[in-house]
């Protein structure tokens, strides 16, 4: 069991090359690491679109009322080639999203975890 | 145990993203970001076309120029490309900053930058010897560079455009493109390195095995820099990939609502004649 366990690691090793990749334009200059953001709502909207995908929920407020959050993702061909589609989220899913907000204090966040219920993150990578 | 590896490489290749954000620390002023992972570009020796010319055309690539710095990026020391930077093209930089590059308004990225997506070099087929070669570009925006390649020189007259007037010749296993008549427009990177209309490059593509190709890349523009410098950038393919769909003006929000006071790209600068 140690030796298949030691064979996966290398064979992952091996295999596993960090490819730097980046982004449309820098995250930093529109959205603020010092303003991390961790919200549970509804879906609403999905954009699968370039330069980015977009994803849009409504978190509910303590009166009652609802706020709608507009959620960069990475370029929607970049998804694609890690093997996500536009059907891997569906309207009304519950999602938990961090990420960095907007600098601006839109709501408006570069997300860099989608969540479902289950713990399965959706979507996943950096966000470019 | 064979098999084992073969299993767990698959699995490295094709789910390699489940434990990404888990492995990758989250910093928004990272420059390069870890959005791809992959096996390394492939290993094997140049391949050529029947004629015993290189073949450029049999994969996609990526990489081989500028994004983030032209100075650094092309392998000169810190300082060096600022140096020979004229006073008023100096001056212009130190206004810019990366949010109102004209890219991030889906806008051609020039010459020699790259952008985090593929492109791939496209010959004609005719029943005259190759006579075009053009660069589709994926992103930023779909584009394409067109290069003469039936020996023909660049017109007198120039009319200035983003990628301008492009004319191509094999020196050797070398694809040597030299280029004139260009905008003031683009920006060589996102610290706003300027140019002028005077702007000259002689990029040379070496393919230097299966998986690499060296661009070295000759600019001159005596109306930004005191003199000509030369760069070099490495470019790799990626195997099995194919150019997809990238429509930037789609649904770019870029700045809109998240930047306090955006005000969109801004252009060349350069002293009027």
């Amino acid at each position: 069991m140690r030796t298949t366990l030691a064979v996966l690691l290398a064979c992952f090793g091996l295999l596993w090359v960090v490819v730097p990749v980046v982004a449309h334009h820098a995250v930093g200059a529109e959205y603020d690491a010092s303003k991390p953001v961790k919200l549970t709502g509804t879906v609403t909207k999905i954009e699968w679109t370039n330069p980015h995908a977009r994803i849009y929920f409504d978190v509910a407020q303590p009166d009652g009322t609802t706020v709608n959050w507009n959620v960069e993702l990475a370029a929607r061909s970049a998804l694609v080639r890690q093997g996500w589609t536009a059907r891997s989220l569906t309207i009304g899913d519950s999602v938990t999203i961090e990420g960095s907000q907007a600098r601006s204090g839109a709501n408006m966040v570069n997300a860099r975890s989608v969540m479902l219920p289950d713990g399965k993150k959706v979507f996943s990578g950096e966000n470019q | 145990m064979r098999k084992l590896c073969v299993v767990s490489a698959m699995t490295a290749v094709f789910l390699p993203l489940l434990a990404q954000s888990a492995s990758t620390q989250y910093d928004p002023t990272q420059k390069p970001i870890a959005a791809v992972r992959r096996a390394g570009p492939p290993k094997g020796p140049v391949p050529r076309l029947p004629s015993g010319m290189v073949d450029l055309m049999d994969a996609t690539w990526v990489g081989g120029g500028p994004v983030n710095d032209l100075e650094g990026q092309g392998g000169l020391k810190k300082g060096e490309l600022d140096a020979i930077l004229l006073p008023w093209a100096k001056a212009l930089m130190a206004t810019r900053d990366e949010t109102q590059e004209p890219h991030n308004a889906c806008l051609p990225m020039g010459v020699p930058r790259v952008t985090p997506f593929p492109y791939r070099f496209v010959q004609n087929y005719t029943h005259k010897p190759p006579t075009h070669m053009f660069i589709l570009h994926e992103g930023n925006i779909h584009s394409y560079r067109q290069i003469f390649m039936d020996g023909r020189t660049h017109p007198a007259e120039l009319d200035p455009t983003w990628y301008g007037h492009s004319i191509g010749r094999w020196e050797k296993d070398t694809l040597v493109i030299d280029t004139v008549g260009y905008n003031d427009k683009f920006w060589f990177d996102r610290r706003g390195h300027p140019h002028t209309e005077q702007l000259h490059t002689i990029e040379r593509w070496t393919r230097l095995n299966l998986g690499e190709m060296e661009n070295k890349v000759t600019i001159d523009d005596p109306g930004a820099y005191s003199k000509p410098f030369t760069l070099a950038f490495m470019a790799t393919t990626t195997p099995g990939d194919e150019l997809l769909e990238y429509i930037c003006q789609e649904n770019n929000q870029y700045g809109i609502q998240t930047i306090p006071g955006y005000k969109g790209p801004t252009f060349g600068g350069a002293p009027q004649k």
